[in-house]
């Protein structure tokens, strides 16, 4: 019996290590896998414009759209990405000043745009919090309810009697 | 009834406030956005632009004379961006054609230049042919010039004062009287 359960012990435990160098070795090998970014220029003009929105259509990136405006802001992006001056920021950041940050498909950290990443954590953070308060209210209040009442303990008291009697009588 | 009954029913009680509030929060904010919102029609528009020099664009006239921005500092300057199929850019042509009359007719009259957007520059000077407006056209077949000022749809006119600096976005059509006062207005020094 102790012998099973040490020998069942030691399998969990390498089991638990065998399970981490596996992941371990997955992790290396998607890494050194991993795409290392653009390796053309076209790869860089689409990396770019992927990082747009079509200031017509509703959700679109610009590589995906046909629209005229998305046109000439691939055609713009390509112009600059040709003529090799400025970097992948850099070219976003021109094409923000001519349209305003609508045209960004991925909205800035900074100022009223941080919002964007700052609600949705604090939404969730509150709601973790309103249900364990819940949980917690819910468990003491069930507590609450189960815990028998001096009634409930003299109504209990009178059947055992009751019963104390009767295997008196027989 | 006891203490915990009062405490199970007291709950909704609490609650019911601030959910009405939030509710009553939200239908005001919707409503602020909703009176905030501007009516179709012409319209002038914000843009990162507006205040700041105007981008320098070098192009041609469908004439083949050189077309530099940054050259006509001096004068008031009006860039309507242009395609033949826009149904508002037809409509707002006459009106177009009757605000250049009337500043060709002024000493120190604006400048108006038609951008080709997203056109054939055959189209586009039929177009004239058929309809009017000697002003100068401008190519863009790549669409710089509409990415320079952040242009996503036509009919849109940009006014740049004579300093170069960029100080008024018209989306939609325009009218001449309309062109006129604002141009006035801008003139006016404040």
């Amino acid at each position: 019996m102790t012998l099973s359960h040490s020998w069942n012990r030691r399998v969990k435990g390498w089991l638990g290590w065998l399970v981490m160098v596996i992941a371990l070795v997955g992790v290396v090998t998607v890494a050194a896998g991993r795409d290392r970014g653009p390796q053309t220029q076209q790869d860089r003009i689409e990396v770019i414009s992927a990082r747009l929105a079509c200031p017509t259509c509703d959700g679109e990136s610009v590589v995906a759209s046909r629209a005229p405006a998305a046109v000439a802001i691939r055609n713009e992006i390509a112009r600059q990405v040709i003529a090799g001056q400025l970097d992948d920021d850099q070219i976003v950041a021109e094409i923000e000043r001519s349209f305003g940050g609508r045209v960004l498909l991925v909205p800035r950290a900074t100022g009223l745009d941080a919002l964007v990443w700052v609600l949705p954590v604090t939404v969730a953070v509150l709601a973790v919090a309103s249900l364990v308060v819940a949980f917690r209210r819910w468990r003491r209040d069930s507590e609450l309810l189960q815990a028998p009442s001096d009634d409930d303990r003299a109504l209990v008291a009178e059947a055992l009697a009751h019963e104390r009697a009767e295997d008196d009588e027989s | 009834m006891t203490d915990l009954d009062d405490s199970l029913e007291s709950r909704p009680r609490r609650v019911a406030p601030f959910a009405a509030v939030g509710v009553g929060v939200v239908i005001v904010a919707l409503l602020w956005i909703l009176a905030q919102a501007q009516p179709g029609g012409t319209t002038t528009a914000d843009s990162p632009l507006l205040g700041r020099p105007a981008p320098n664009v070098q192009s041609s006239t469908t004439a083949d004379t050189p077309f530099d921005l940054s050259r006509r500092k001096g004068s008031w300057v009006l860039l309507n961006f242009f395609n033949s199929t826009c149904v508002p850019c037809i409509r707002e042509h006459p009106e177009l054609v009757a605000f250049h009359q009337q500043q060709s007719a002024l000493v120190n009259g604006a400048e108006l230049y038609t951008v080709i957007w997203d056109d054939r520059e055959a189209d586009v000077e039929r177009w004239f042919q058929n309809n009017g407006g000697d002003w100068p056209r401008v190519r863009d077949p790549e669409g710089s010039i509409g990415v320079a000022f952040g242009v996503a749809r036509v009919p849109e006119t940009w006014v740049i004062d004579p300093n170069g600096f960029v100080r008024l976005r018209i989306l939609g059509e325009v009218t001449a009287e309309f062109l006129t006062e604002r141009l006035d207005q801008l003139k006016t020094p404040a």
